[in-house]
């Protein structure tokens, strides 16, 4: 491993997360609209309470002052408050956090799972019915849009059946909540967001087990005798798994897109819908903190799936 | 996401007035009087349960526990009642009764002067806060010194301001100075204008904008005592067992979000949710939710108004014929009928039809394209090539803007704009995010028109100044909230008349005289009064529709659930 | 999607590199008709295309037209075949019309994509130093947004409408073309073909069109396709957010906004343009995939 690579990477993180920051702040603050905005609808506000509301929170001074403030703030480790109740925003976002990895994670593991079956399964029967079936399957899943599936699965199995929770992740009443009634509620929204990402995997066990399986010392073994299924566990499987960080890591951006999706049509209290929220209360120190946190992460997915691959093929490096 | 599309479609919620309740398939018409069934329930020897809980749905989540800050009246006015008191109680038939303090004021108990200009609230005794700290004097004026408090963003300082001094002689004993008499001065102390906050707590932060007493660790005085909020799912609170007014019959109380309101709907039906609150029940499920077996349904009157707000500087709405023609040219009675599936009733002016203050002969516009068509005719507007009448090379061309993906809205907007193209009049919907229409757009007056709901400025109240007081707009002064841009010294002096009169029969009158103005004039078209389609279980006990309340939540101190 | 899409095929791209091939027009028609499901989705993009364009002569009724009597008539009644709406408008005129909107859109933005894409995507790789550095940063920071946020950020602070929303979908998705075509005439700049075929004397015209136009723009005509189909969806996911163009005119993703509401009463209002969607998203997924074979046939082993 080239060590000097990571670190540049690694330093590289840097001005990439600045420049986040910048683009998100100008962003918001370029943009009509704020959080005042709901005050005004309230009955006895009027356009002074409004004024001084700015100005309480700061709103009043000049643009690159309020993105110092924010970056020296941020760079002492806090993130600030919110607009709405003044909490303080990294409790806001770490508190979403055990929702959402559940969510994503749950459909990861679905999806890497799935994939992995149906992915072998065609590689290894080329051409069958199957392998026809799962392509074909594997692109329709990833046109249709995640919401809409949502609504269809929420439609169908809630509304029409009666066999899941319409949404929430758990019942409250007393005497009725515990793991079993987490897992009711969890199967629907993480099936509905494992459905692109199982896609997504399907395709890519597909293609890295005929890549490996086209490999010359899989020939060999072949021709050697040894069955098909030894083969594809023994020699194949170590070589596709390698890249399986790869993916992982840089399919993040659609995990979160996908959760937030998720999220909203199945009144999943995670990451996606305080994103929402904010974004719709222009709560900016929440939206922004969330934009550098989901960012981060999207780029430190890349970083290791570069990584891994950069171990696996060493010409990357000088990429 | 019709919890983001739907966000404030309806502004705030509620306040005040005169709702009436309904029951099972009554039909909007046919309630009982307010604050009457809930004693009907009690009926047949049923047992009470002690003890128990309650879940509460509601679309939108609890954020700000500070009473002063939070900015979603109806929503946050929830954890507001059950964890804060105010000096006073507004009830159900509209009188008020004493909290925190120990008797109302009045001229003939020398609570207030002669002249209205000083008010003495006398303290209850022995009440403490949910950390043992016994609640005095020093907290209501800490109260008023939080809202008049340049650095904290208080959401509103209505009625505070007409505040000239505030001295606390002893613990329990506050007297009250006014610059001027104010009518409305009573309704400030009251749950969801201005509860009370601990002094012993929040004089000791920085910044009250941002302490944690907002959102994790509220103390209040009030029935139940702060127990846990989880983002985006629940609020959880249970019994403050040393409550002053006596302690609640049930454990705990879960405030649940629920986003859509279909599920939040599908969950009453199933019994998720015990209560269901803002925003209610689908309007095309209203009928069949009246047929639900165990629960009980009620239609609460709220007295937020929907109009067509115009911006009066424009120069085609100078002319008011052209209004009149544009409110004739609205088939109020489909919207009401076919969008909101007759949950909403109609109204011909900014208060709900049932206000002590509404007038019931003001002249009405029926939908009558003819008369609409003289009207503009009359006025001089004639039809051009493309069916758009022109005036003085001007054509008939205007936007209407509110929150977009609002869907009864947006519906209302593209049937209003049908009917008055049939007039020549082009309308285009120009819609935006709720921060982006409701900030500058609003308040700066750079609309055409709107489709919003607003409630009085001062809840239960009459008093519409800070609306329509030509000193107001802030487009021009930067105070006020009187966005359509109306200017009437004849409106100014009877609103000015309006809040100095005491005597309410007198002050009737004036905003008799007033509202004929206003249909007269338009400077907004009222289109109807919202109701809020609520409902419970049937074996709760206790739930009481409070029209002058922004929630119906102000008692749930005396729910129970009957065996 | 299409981002991790791209990056995979990015991935097996590394593992087999592309070649130039003689008399490409031919066999790349050759090799697409071969890909029966590409073929499928061409003809779904024709036929959306034609009811697209022809909406005023095959709508049965004005899409716009509110008529309250009329509402929740399901699909198959009479008049009205696939229904009314909540505002008692023919279900089958505003999907007709919707479509005008959401294929201009995904199109439009594909078109922003392209060039805001190839723009930066050369210029970084004419100029190089400096102005290629901060060029990829740039690109490395919107890579780093989750797509869905960016789209939910900007959308929330324009007024919707059709350019806007366009301009908004590409500004979120030029990132993969710019770095497909900036490694493209990177590589293209130094392969030996290219050298030869100058030596032979060529003009740049001629190398331009015979050498590097089949061998660039394969994975530009590729990812363009696949763009649309990422368009069409974003499009639905703003509009669904509800942030989409201003009513009464819709797209497919505005008809599905208020949809929801009215599940239990009239389900085909979700159903039915949430078809429409997918199959478009979907014939565009296969034409993409199609192209893909046919133009770069050592890319995928099927």
């Amino acid at each position: 491993m080239n060590w000097n690579y990571v670190v540049r990477r690694v330093l590289m993180m840097i001005p990439v997360l600045i420049g986040v920051s910048i683009l998100g702040f100008s962003m918001m603050q370029l943009a009509p609209g704020g959080f005042t905005a709901l005050y005004t609808l309230n009955p006895n506000t009027s356009a002074e309470d409004i004024e001084r509301i700015k100005r309480a929170w700061g709103l009043d001074r000049p643009m690159h002052v309020q993105y110092l403030t924010w970056a020296r703030r941020m760079l002492t480790g806090d993130w600030g408050n919110s607009f709405r109740g003044g909490a303080n925003v990294r409790d806001l976002i770490v508190e979403r956090i055990p929702a959402t990895v559940q969510l994503m994670g749950t459909a990861l593991a679905i999806a890497i799972i799935l994939g992995f079956v149906i992915g072998a399964l065609g590689a290894y029967r080329q051409y069958s019915i199957f392998d026809y079936l799962a392509t074909t399957g594997a692109l329709i899943a990833l046109s249709i849009p995640t919401f809409w599936f949502g609504l269809m699965v929420i439609y169908i199995f809630a509304e029409r059946l009666g066999w899941i929770p319409s949404g929430g992740s758990e019942s409250l009443r007393a005497g009725e909540t515990g793991f079993l009634d987490r897992l009711h509620h969890l199967v629907a929204p993480a099936l509905v967001l494992a459905l692109v990402l199982t896609a997504q995997w399907s395709r890519y066990f597909r293609s890295a087990f005929l890549e490996v399986i086209h490999q010359d010392y899989i020939r060999t073994a072949h021709a050697k005798g040894l069955p098909s299924g030894l083969v594809l566990r023994r020699h194949a499987l170590r070589n596709a798994l390698l890249p399986l960080i790869a993916l992982a890591g840089m399919q993040l951006p659609v995990l979160f897109g996908g959760a937030l999706v998720t999220e909203s049509v199945f009144g999943w209290a995670g990451m996606g819908r305080l994103f929402l929220d904010a974004l719709t209360f222009r709560d900016f120190p929440v939206v922004m903190a969330m934009l550098m946190v989901t960012s981060f992460l999207v780029i430190l997915g890349n970083l290791i799936a570069d990584i891994a691959l950069s171990i696996i093929d060493p010409r990357i490096r000088f990429n | 996401m019709s919890d983001y599309k739907r966000m404030l479609e309806r502004v705030g919620q509620k306040e005040l007035n005169r709702r009436r309740l309904l029951k099972g398939a009554g039909g909007i018409g046919l309630g009982a009087a307010a604050g009457a069934f809930p004693r009907g329930l009690r009926l047949r020897g049923a047992r009470a349960q002690e003890g128990g809980e309650v879940i509460v749905g509601m679309s939108q989540e609890t954020i700000n526990y500070n009473p002063l800050l939070y900015a979603n009246t109806g929503i946050d006015t929830v954890p507001e009642v059950l964890m804060f008191d105010s000096l006073l109680k507004i009830l159900p038939d509209g009188t008020f009764a004493p909290n925190l303090a120990a008797e109302v004021p009045t001229v003939e108990n020398g609570g207030i002067s002669p002249d209205g200009l000083t008010w003495t609230f006398k303290l209850r005794q022995g009440v403490t806060w949910h950390d043992g700290e016994p609640f005095t004097s020093r907290d209501v004026r800490f109260t008023w010194e939080t809202v008049m408090n340049p650095d904290v963003a208080v959401r509103s300082r209505a009625g505070h301001d007409k505040i000239e001094s505030l001295d606390t002689p002893d613990d329990h004993t506050v007297i009250i100075k006014l610059k001027e008499p104010f009518a409305p001065f009573i309704h400030v102390w009251t749950s969801g204008v201005t509860g009370v906050i601990p002094h012993h707590i929040l004089s000791k932060e920085a910044d009250i904008n941002i302490a944690p007493f907002n959102t994790q660790s509220p103390i209040g005085t009030g029935p139940f005592k702060f127990v846990e909020h989880v983002g985006g799912d629940h609020l959880t609170v249970e019994r403050n067992p040393n409550y002053h007014l006596g302690p609640a019959k049930l454990d705990r109380v879960i405030v649940k979000v629920v986003p859509e309101l279909p599920v939040l709907y599908t969950q009453f039906k199933t019994g998720e949710i015990d209560v269901i609150d803002y925003q209610g029940i689908v309007p095309d499920r209203w009928e069949e939710a009246q047929t639900l077996p165990d629960r009980v349904v009620v239609g609460s009157p709220s007295n937020f108004v929907e109009f067509i707000y115009f911006n009066n500087a424009r120069p085609f709405f100078q002319d008011k014929r052209v209004k009149q023609a544009l409110y004739h040219a609205i088939d109020v009675d489909t919207i009401i009928d076919v969008i909101y599936y007759g949950v909403p009733r109609r109204t011909n002016s900014y208060l709900s039809p049932d206000h002590w203050a509404y007038n019931p002969d003001l002249p009405t516009y029926p939908f009558d394209l003819d008369r609409a068509n003289a009207l503009l005719d009359e006025a001089g507007w004639v039809r051009g090539d493309d069916g758009i009448r022109v005036k003085d090379g001007v054509r008939l061309s205007f936007t209407n803007s509110t929150t977009a993906g609002a869907t009864n809205r947006e519906a209302t907007q593209q049937y209003i704009q049908q009917t008055w193209k049939e007039i020549g009049v082009e309308m285009t919907i120009n819609n935006m995010p709720a921060a982006v229409v409701w900030g500058e757009y609003t308040i700066q007056s750079q609309f055409d028109t709107l489709l919003v709901a607003w409630d009085n400025p001062i809840p239960s109240d009459p008093d519409p100044t800070s609306r329509l007081h030509s000193t107001l707009i802030p487009a021009e002064s930067g105070a006020g909230a009187n966005y359509v841009q109306f200017k009437n010294a004849e409106a100014d002096a009877l609103m000015e008349q309006g809040v100095t009169e005491t005597d309410q029969e007198k002050r009737k009158e004036i905003y008799y005289k007033l509202q004929e103005i206003l249909a007269d004039e338009l400077p907004w078209l009222p289109i109807f009064n919202w109701t809020d389609p609520f409902g419970y279980k049937s074996n709760l006990v206790g739930y009481q529709v409070n029209p002058y309340s922004a929630t119906n939540l102000g008692n749930v101190y005396e729910w129970y659930w009957q065996e | 999607m299409a981002e991790v899409e791209a990056r995979t095929n990015t991935l097996g791209r590394m593992i087999a590199p592309t070649e130039a091939y003689p008399g490409l027009m031919r066999q790349i028609l050759r090799r697409f008709m071969r890909h029966r499901l590409a073929v499928a989705g061409a003809i779904i993009i024709i036929v959306q295309f034609l009811a697209a364009i022809f909406a005023p002569v095959l709508a049965t009724h004005d899409p716009l037209q509110v008529n309250p009597i009329e509402r929740f008539k399901p699909p198959l009644s009479e008049g009205h075949l696939l229904g009314t709406d909540e505002l008692g408008r023919d279900v089958l005129s505003r999907l007709l019309y919707a479509g005008r909107v959401s294929l201009t859109v995904g199109f439009a933005a594909m078109f922003v994509t392209i060039v805001l894409g190839s723009l930066i995507g050369v210029v970084s790789a004419y100029y190089g130093g400096w102005v290629d550095t901060v060029l990829m940063r740039i690109t490395d920071i919107f890579l780093s947004f989750p797509t869905i946020y960016l789209l939910l950020v900007l959308a929330s602070f324009v007024r919707p409408s059709v350019i806007s929303i366009m301009l908004i979908i590409g500004a979120t998705a030029w990132m993969e073309v710019a770095r497909i075509v900036r490694s493209q005439f990177l590589t293209l700049k130094t392969l030996d073909f290219v050298t030869a075929a100058r030596a032979l004397g060529a003009s740049d015209g001629r190398i331009m069109l015979r050498e590097l136009l089949p061998n660039g723009m394969a994975p530009i005509i590729v990812a363009a396709t696949l763009n649309v189909a990422t368009a069409i969806l974003a499009e639905s996911y703003i509009s669904f957010l509800g942030a989409g163009i201003q009513p009464p005119n819709a797209s497919w993703g505005g008809m599905l906004n208020n949809a929801q509401d009215f599940f239990s009463r009239a389900p085909w209002l979700a159903i039915i343009p949430g078809v429409a969607i997918t199959l478009s998203v979907l014939s565009f997924n296969f034409v993409g995939d199609g192209l893909r074979d046919a133009l770069d046939p050592r890319q995928r082993i099927r």
